[in-house]
């Protein structure tokens, strides 16, 4: 007995190996190392010059774009996380039905979340275009205002957002999964006691799958707050600095274009606002969520 | 094993309007209901259905107002200039051997700490495992800029290793946690049997288990493709020459404007087309798998 315990814990040290060293390596590493870059001046060819809290006094106070793209980031997860929660569980009851072909449309819904990303969005990227691209001509043909989509400063969010949401799919799935978790005895519990669907949602539905939507909540909204190839491609952060997301700012003072001296520090700077930022979102979230979510071992 | 988005309970409306006096709106419930569907279907897929027709029509056809939504002549050429454009063999072949290269990393180094998590007994195996977890919230934009450094010191810059090497260190938590979750579920017996036939960890992990996970990392192989296919912020951010790009940047640029030059959208599209396609492969051959991980992750999640 003693020799197997032995050689289980020689054996799962090799096994666990390549991920431990993967784990200081590209987590551990990186997390201090930028927390004392965020703390300098770095051109990445000299040495670090230490500069304490000047790049976020130079962030808040002097630089024209810091504000506009923290904006810009809240207006982008304000307006995508709902979205695609409310859209993805819609969509996820929709097609938790039975009715023939339900395959194929969830296989459709899913579709576009396997296609690169740099395709679809460079083929939403022409869908958009205010005078060849497929939207307008349809919204023209049905007699529907037309837009000028991505070049419009007031539109451009909205049409990154709308982009997104076309991968909607991929948190349907999710909560298709959770809906299917949820045990028939308690719909035929409501049925016999008489609710109606709407009792049905908000009394079973919801609460059953409360701590997936939680977790959506966390994942979505921290994937949200680093959205990078959407505004990326589709606008570049335009027109002015309507899309220039926090993300955009980080890999432009970080690897700006050829003859640009890169400003290693600073963008350190800005990753650990966002960075805070996601924290005190995971926090909160989780911190209230007893008020909203349902747990079946704790008496309220 | 996870039940999957197969049969469901049914909770339609129509469903509680039991009274034989309530039958008509049954049947227009399910009018509706396959109203909604058709709309759901044309969202996903016109689009898809509109990149082929440009794909299809000559450069300058794809300019004209109002936009036709069938090509004038078709312009099959499209199909081998576009790819000509950007040199798409060679960049298909980086891009295939970064994505095969990352996916037999991550999903092998995963699989062994999610051995060692789950079936071995050694001193931090749970601090371990929540290390892993936790680190699935940290955003990956932290390490980009000590990362990016790092790999220039050592001369790993405008290489594929920054691409290639961290998938073999573990890679994704994600997967490590998916495969603990799965190893958790075989009874341990059968590890007791192969010990008193002498097999040792290796032999167990590659002949017992591997043969019995085998959802698992097929789900997680799907999943790796799919992300080292699609990555674009890595390599544009590692890799200087083109010759080394993989698709995903070499696409990005065909649509930059160059010093006023319009893109070529027929061009383009032709060869989006192409790009897509050994994802969409993947997908359909394998749609039981993606489904399942996401399950898998669905149901763990709820405890």
């Amino acid at each position: 007995m003693s020799r197997n315990a032995g050689s289980d814990v020689k054996a799962a040290y090799l096994f666990i190996a390549p991920a431990v060293i993967g784990f200081l390596v590209f987590v551990g590493y990186p997390l201090i190392r930028s927390f004392y870059l965020a703390l300098t001046k770095y051109n990445g060819l000299t040495d670090p010059i230490f500069v304490g809290l000047g790049n976020f006094r130079r962030l808040f106070s002097t630089d024209p774009a810091f504000w506009p793209s923290l904006r810009a980031t809240g207006y982008l997860v304000l307006l995508y996380v709902p979205l695609s929660l409310v859209l993805g569980l819609a969509l996820a009851m929709f097609l938790n039905q039975r009715f023939a072909g339900v395959r194929v449309v969830r296989t459709l819904a899913y579709l576009p979340v396997v296609l690169p990303a740099v395709a679809t969005i460079t083929l939403w990227k022409f869908m958009l275009d205010p005078q060849v691209g497929l939207l307008n001509t349809i919204l023209d043909r049905i007699g529907l205002p037309t837009s000028l989509w991505l070049q419009s400063p007031k539109m451009a969010m909205p049409s990154v957002v709308l982009v997104m949401l076309w991968g909607v799919g991929g948190t349907m799935i999710i909560f298709l999964a959770a809906l299917q978790a949820v045990p028939t005895e308690l719909y035929e519990a409501a049925k016999v006691d008489g609710a109606g669907p709407w009792a049905v949602f908000f009394r079973i539905t919801l609460p059953v799958i409360s701590p997936i939507m939680l977790l959506q909540v966390i994942l979505q909204t921290t994937a949200a707050l680093q959205t990078f190839n959407q505004p990326k491609i589709l606008t570049g952060g335009g027109p002015g600095f309507s899309t220039n997301v926090l993300m955009l700012g980080i890999y432009n003072n970080g690897f700006p274009t050829l003859g640009k001296i890169p400003q290693l520090g600073y963008a350190s700077a800005q990753v650990w606002v966002l960075f805070i930022i996601i924290i005190a979102v995971i926090a909160l979230t989780a911190k209230f969520s007893s008020l909203w979510t349902y747990s079946d071992n704790t008496p309220d | 094993m996870t039940t999957l988005p197969t049969e469901a309970p049914p909770v339609t409306a129509a469903d509680h309007a039991v009274s034989p006096a309530k039958k008509k709106p049954r049947v227009v419930g399910t009018t509706a209901w396959y109203v909604v569907a058709l709309f759901i279907c044309a969202v996903m897929i016109v689009p898809l259905l509109w990149m082929i027709t440009i794909g299809l029509k000559s450069r300058t056809a794809v300019f004209d107002i109002p936009p036709r939504l069938l090509p004038h002549e078709f312009q099959w050429s499209n199909f081998v200039k576009g790819p000509q454009a950007i040199n798409f063999p060679r960049l298909f072949l980086n891009s295939m051997v970064i994505t095969a290269l990352s996916v037999l990393g991550g999903v092998l180094t995963a699989m062994m700490a999610g051995y060692a998590l789950a079936r071995l007994r050694f001193p931090g195996r749970k601090t371990w495992f929540y290390l892993f977890v936790g680190s699935m919230l940290l955003p990956g934009v932290v390490g980009l800029i000590p990362l990016f450094q790092l790999y220039k010191s050592i001369g790993w810059y405008d290489t594929w290793l920054p691409l290639i090497v961290p998938a073999f260190l573990g890679g994704n938590p994600l997967f490590i946690f998916l495969a603990r979750q799965y190893f958790l579920a075989i009874p341990y017996s059968i590890d007791e049997a192969a010990k008193i036939d002498g097999a040792g960890h290796l032999r167990i992990f590659v002949s017992v288990m591997l043969p019995l996970t085998r959802p698992a990392w097929l789900t997680m192989a799907i999943l790796a493709f799919q992300a080292s296919w699609n990555d674009y912020l890595n390599p544009l951010v590692y890799l200087y020459s083109s010759g080394k790009w993989p698709l995903s940047v070499g696409m990005a640029s065909f649509i930059s404007p160059f010093a006023g030059k319009t893109p070529d959208w027929s061009y383009y599209m032709a060869t989006n087309l192409l790009y897509m396609l050994p994802p969409l492969i993947i997908f359909f051959a394998a749609q039981r798998y993606f489904i399942q991980g996401l399950g898998a992750l669905g149901s763990t999640n709820q405890k």
